[in-house]
């Protein structure tokens, strides 16, 4: 099937296998791989993308669905040479561990501040609570949060005794 | 090495520098394995056993390979292959008998995943079921069926391990130090309890997921997300008689690993697909499902200890048993069996012990090694145990925990003498407790137990691991200076998230005293470039080949020097250097740049002189040994990091719900190298050690069949989860032959996060729960019966000794 | 997705309609996708066609009039619902069940009408639906029916919908106060999970509801609480009901329990 659709600003016309997830078209007939697949079944968040400007799993997404839609992935976040405030503060607050659940973290923390310009703690453990990361135990990632809305004087830190 | 200088008089080490490896994963450029795709690559898909044991009658593939698209189909009978890390015991596929719900049976590679999966389902598999072994306990008794009734034909490590032919047990390891039945007839109190926990799955956000192509005349590249490139081709050229240099292992981004993927895993697998269809590439990569039960997971344990304990509170005594439930194959879990045994009694001094330790093979997923080693699981029975003891004779856990904990001169149970810069449990312990005001209430806490009805309760536990590896353990790394004087790492330990390149990077920059901008470790791990590293496991990355990096420094700098003694005309010896140049310490403005000299330095009338800089770093674990087979005694230990948990959680008693208010961890890791790097292993392991404590684990039916494979019912820990307070203490004991005095805490972080979790609940309601994990179901029915059910006080100075419950099998 | 099956999105309700009938065997509805999509990955299903209801004219509406009440379309999210301010004003109930539904992706996709469809026992708009007396508007070929939520499940994954119909509208009828109610939802973790048991409690012109998930084949409507029961008259009544199964998230023993538990606490609490 023949759809059109607008990924990170670009439109792309393609024909589709119908049973095509959009996480699968994405990565594999758009080459945009950093999406990526944890589980297939909604319940990780590592497929997250924006849709029409919401953030969903896009492996519960079929391709053909996003005819006419617009997409935003991890590589429509910094198009020019230098990152977001939101991956410069992941990166300065060694919020990134294997990297795998890091771009549809990034992704559900857009949408976040994008509601929202000061989120509470809770708040942004809700809306990260449907991405799962193995690695960092979330607290440094919770503190970019807190750091891109300067707050930083609410992170913890390594403490010597 | 460098152990005695003083962090503030470092330029990089103890700083929070930048990580490499950062913006590629933060801008989704990182490629990983499961991104990669060949020209000419085909999927593979896998028919697999729905049963847990069953004999393969017959397998009819002919209408699969009529398909379209289907390129290859491979299965067992024309593999006859084995492979295994320490005991060679398991097959790319299943050869006339499954041994566990999940094993792959048939293998099939097409053009498009989707012809493989119909090719998948077009194949007929009859078996004829077998009666399964599902429980180790079961598994030992006389007439239980055997898993593995060729276990005596089998290869495996004779150094270290002891399988018993014609029974279900792959390992027997023993440890006996000093007189038990002496001691234990001196004791005042005699306590014996067990303690169990199931199987848990790794969890690396990137299932397992490798590309082979099998290529003319045998060569073989292999893509794989694996902790161990050198390990996967080591086993692989083992397993299929290939000469190592046949063999090449890349290895990209890796999404996580935790201890799954180590050793070998789906690499054969794709191998003699891609060789069957005619070299070419094939990839196959884990479903989440297959991840639970296809590959291997932790080994489920049950643990008996019995201690005998002075009128003082002194353990004098103490009798372990642990039963491994390795699953259908062993040939990891054996040493997971070993390393627990060695370290079985937790950071506590035993003078008299005996230990057995079985590794026990079940009809179930296979065991493997998973972040800690079989610390996490023995150390919730440890240190619920040191809880237990205490209450029994009536002494705080916590002192009780100090009296007998390892300090200098105290003998560790394989006879290892603890050393000023062993490491300091102690501290630990007591900064633990300190943060979270163990021993009572504070005012707001009482407020909050009033408002709420919740119990609010505060428990301890402590921990202790060293790397479990062969005592000859190596690793090298190279440092190749670029032309404009910036330096390459190369190094074939992979950074699959710990940060482990970001701390080499900074001791490579501290000990050349060169700016972190001049050094990149790059980081894609290759056989055919990278210098060797066994595997990247056991907590042993940072202390071996940081090692390896600061004598590859020293290398390199040497022979910078002899190239600049040449130009400048005079003595090594009164040569110095900064960031960019060699100069002569008496005559500074006399220099020459290490960029001039990098790839070769020309002289004024075109003179060529020295040659590419290299520096090459050797490292190999010093002074360990073997264990002695009978006794277990030797010295296993590279280094001890020793830490300690501090919980204060609160519990309702009617429901058994429970939230953890605060954790606070504490570990002597020598030297922090990255503060926040230490910081993100400590609160990432923590929380892992959490999900263990409260909700992860294998459910299986009857049949032996897993319930929960998948994240629908096998949940893991989300942002939401966190304890309200979360705080991460280091203690720098410098590590005498660690590197810049560091020693590795990768693992330690997710040991004993569950007993601290256990006894802060039964201090807050009397809770007694002796397996995990500890779900709100299980916390409500320990406290519908708070007696302990078995006569488990089998001899006291105050009352009638009553018999102890009936003894296991012991195999 | 790795079976292959073809995708038809009806502009039309009687096109719908109709091909609902064609592929009553072979085809099933997709809305928001959380579980059917799962489903044919997991090979539950195995289909020919997707039918897409997303195109239908009007099918993510969300409407509130004082006469009618609430009416979602069947593409309605449950974060339109929760984004809604007329639904969090005058169904606060409403909103409190949505907020327990999965993660935040999820409830960005996944649809109201999807999550009683599907008749799954641990629904969690079922409880909302029962207690605020919706009523489901049911459309097939030949007209449209309606019938409350009460008489909507019929089994485990089993609505009274016959092949051909699909739910076109849900219809929360007005009240002259909102609900005041809670949803306490049981789950393994404090993130995003299935309910182990989920009971909604609400109080409305004086008449107390309880509605219980995960519990029973079906969703359960508890409505025989009487002003005078006391606290222990009120648990035997809603534990009568229901009739739960042990199974890999808790035994039967504890989910009795814990209902009992959290009537109690929403007697107290919804006052």
């Amino acid at each position: 099937m023949k759809i059109k659709v607008t990924v990170n600003g670009q439109l792309y016309e393609r024909d589709v296998l119908e049973h095509k997830t959009l996480l699968r078209f994405l990565r594999e007939d758009l080459g945009l791989t950093g999406t990526k697949e944890g589980c297939g079944m909604g319940e990780c968040g590592a497929c997250t993308v924006f849709f029409n400007g919401k953030v969903m799993n896009s492996c519960m997404i079929l391709a053909v669905e996003a005819d006419g839609a617009t997409i935003d992935t991890i590589e429509g976040e910094s198009r020019g040479p230098s990152l977001t405030d939101i991956q410069k503060a992941m990166e300065k607050n060694n919020s990134v561990q294997c990297g795998f659940c890091t771009p549809g973290m990034v992704m559900s923390i857009k949408e976040l501040l994008q509601n929202k310009a000061k989120p509470s703690i809770p708040e942004i453990k809700e809306a990260i609570e449907g991405n799962f990361c193995r690695c960092t135990g979330y607290v440094q990632i919770i503190e970019a949060v807190l750091d891109v809305t300067g707050r930083s004087k609410e992170k913890g830190e390594l403490k010597h005794v | 090495m460098f152990d005695t200088v003083k962090t503030s008089d470092l330029s990089h080490v103890g700083k929070n520098g930048h990580r490499e490896d950062t913006i590629e994963k933060l801008t989704g450029e990182a490629m990983y394995v499961s991104d990669m795709l060949l020209p000419g690559m085909l999927h593979a898909q896998l028919k697999k056993s729905p049963h847990a044991r069953a004999k393969i009658v017959k397998i009819d593939y002919s209408k699969a390979a009529a398909l379209p698209g289907v390129r290859a189909i491979v299965t067992g009978d024309e593999l006859d292959y084995r492979l295994g890390l320490y005991v060679v015991d398991k097959r790319i596929l299943a050869r006339g008998e499954v041994r566990h719900f999940g094993e792959a049976v048939v293998a099939v590679a097409a053009d498009t995943a989707e012809q493989a999966r119909a090719a998948v389902d077009a194949i007929e598999v009859e078996y004829e079921v077998l009666p399964p072994v599902l429980h180790h306990m079961d598994a030992l008794k006389d007439d239980a069926p055997l898993v593995h009734p060729e276990l005596g034909s089998y290869d495996y490590m004779a150094a270290a391990f002891t399988p018993k032919p014609g029974t279900n047990i792959a390992n027997h390891t023993k440890l006996r130090k000093g007189d038990v039945d002496k001691a234990f007839a001196e004791s005042e109190w005699i306590i014996e309890r067990e303690y169990s926990c199931p199987s848990v799955q790794h969890v690396p956000m990137e299932t397992h997921v490798a590309i082979v192509q099998w290529g003319k005349g045998d060569k073989v590249n292999i893509w794989s997300s694996a902790q161990s490139p050198f390990t996967v081709r080591n086993l692989f050229c083992h397993a299929f008689g290939l000469s190592h240099s046949q063999v090449r292992v890349q290895v990209p981004y890796v999404g996580g690993g935790f201890g799954g993927k180590a050793g070998i895993g789906i690499e054969p697998l794709c191998a003699v697909l891609s060789r069957k269809a005619g070299g070419r590439p094939v990839k196959f990569q884990a479903s989440r499902e297959e991840e639970f039960s296809l590959l291997p997971c932790r080994s489920a344990l049950t643990y008996r200890i019995k201690t005998g304990v002075s009128a003082t509170g002194k353990i004098v005594a103490q009798h372990m048993t642990m039963y491994w439930d390795s699953g259908a194959y062993a040939d990891y879990a054996v040493n997971v069996t070993r390393a627990s045994g060695f370290s079985a009694s937790g950071p506590y001094e035993i003078p008299n012990a005996w230990l057995d330790a079985y590794t026990i093979y079940t009809n179930k997923p296979y065991g493997t090694a998973y972040r800690g080693f079989g610390h996490v699981e023995f150390h919730w029975a440890v240190e619920r145990h040191m809880e237990l003891v205490a209450q029994a004779i009536g002494m705080d856990p916590f002192v009780f925990r100090l009296k007998n904990a390892l300090r200098p001169g105290s003998l560790t149970m394989t006879g290892e003498e603890i050393t000023e810069h062993t490491g300091n449990v102690i501290k630990c312990l007591e900064e633990a407790a300190k943060a979270i005001c163990y021993g009572n209430l504070t005012d707001e806490e009482k407020a909050r137990q009033k408002k709420t009805g919740w119990k609010i309760g505060k428990g301890v536990a402590a921990l202790q691991k060293a790397p479990a590896m062969p005592p000859f353990t190596a690793t090298s790394v190279v440092l190749k200076m670029n032309e404009d004087g910036s330096v390459l790492v190369n190094l074939a330990l992979t950074d699959y998230g710990q940060g482990t390149y970001t701390s080499v990077r900074q001791i490579v920059a501290e000990r050349l005293g060169f700016p972190l901008e001049k050094i990149k470790v790059a980081f894609e791990s290759d056989t055919d470039r990278d210098p060797y590293d066994w595997q990247t496991v056991a907590s042993k990355g940072l202390l071996l080949s940081g090692n390896a990096a600061i004598l590859a420094a020293e290398d390199l700098i040497k022979n910078a020097y002899a190239v600049a003694g040449e130009i400048l005309h005079c003595n090594v010896c009164d040569l110095g250097h900064d960031g960019d140049k060699i100069f002569i310490k008496h005559h500074p403005k006399k220099s020459v740049s290490f960029a001039s000299m990098a790839v070769g330095h020309a002289l004024p009338n075109g003179n060529g002189v020295g040659g590419p800089l290299i520096g090459v770093g050797r490292y190999i674990a010093q002074g360990l040994s073997n264990l002695n087979k009978e006794d277990g005694q030797g010295n296993p230990a590279i280094d001890w990091t020793y830490g300690a948990h501090g919980i204060i959680v609160e519990v309702c008693e009617e429901t058994g719900e429970f939230h953890v208010l605060k954790i606070a961890s504490v570990y002597d890791v020598g030297r922090a190298i990255h503060p926040e790097i230490v910081r993100g292993q400590a609160i990432g392991g923590m929380l892992q050690g959490l999900g263990t404590a409260i909700c992860e684990g294998y459910i299986y039916d009857q049949q032996g069949r897993l319930l929960n494979p998948s994240f629908t019912d096998n949940k893991i820990p989300t942002a939401k989860d966190l304890p309200l307070e979360i705080e991460c203490f280091v203690v720098e004991t410098p590590q005498v032959d660690g590197p810049y005095g560091a020693r590795g805490v990768g693992e330690h972080s997710m040991i004993s996060v569950a007993p601290a979790l256990g006894n802060a609940i039964q201090k807050a309601t009397g809770a007694e729960i002796m397996h995990m994990p500890m779900r709100f179901e299980d916390v409500w029915r320990a406290l519908r019966h708070k007696d302990p059910i078995d006569n488990w006080i089998t001899k006291s100075p105050i009352g009638s000794c009553r018999s102890a419950p009936e003894a296991r099998p012991n195999g | 997705m790795v079976y292959e099956f073809r995708y038809l999105a009806p502009k039309s309700k009687a096109k719908l309609c109709a091909m609902l009938l064609e592929h009553a065997q072979d085809g099933k509805l997709l809305a928001g996708g959380t579980d059917l999509l799962p489903n044919i990955r997991n090979g539950v299903f195995r289909l020919k066609y997707v039918i897409d209801l997303k195109q239908l004219p009007g099918a993510a509406s969300l409407k509130y009039s004082q006469q009618d009440g609430l009416i979602l379309g069947p593409a309605v999210t449950i974060n339109d619902v929760l984004r809604n301010r007329t639904a969090r004003r005058l169904y606060p109930v409403l909103c409190d069940c949505a907020h327990e539904l999965a993660s935040h992706q999820i409830r960005n996709r996944a649809t109201v009408a999807g999550n009683v469809a599907n008749a799954s026992p641990c629904s969690d708009m079922a409880p909302a639906l029962l207690c605020l007396g919706a009523t489901a508007v049911i459309r097939s070929a030949t007209g449209q029916r309606t019938i409350p939520f009460t008489q909507f499940f019929a089994g485990v994954k089993k609505t009274v919908m016959l092949p051909g119909e699909f739910l076109e509208h849900i219809i929360i009828p007005p009240a002259a106060s909102p609900a005041a109610g809670r949803y306490l939802k049981l789950k393994r973790i404090a993130g995003h999970d299935l309910g182990i048991v989920g009971v909604l409690g609400t109080l409305q012109d004086g008449k107390r509801r309880f509605a219980v998930s995960s519990a029973a084949p079906t969703p359960v409507l508890v409505e025989n609480v009487a002003a005078g029961d006391d606290e222990s008259t009120v648990v035997k009544k809603v534990l009568a009901a229901v009739s739960p199964i042990s199974d890999v998230r808790s035994s039967k023993e504890y989910r009795e329990h814990m209902i009992g538990v959290f009537v109690q606490r929403l007697l107290q609490e919804v006052q």
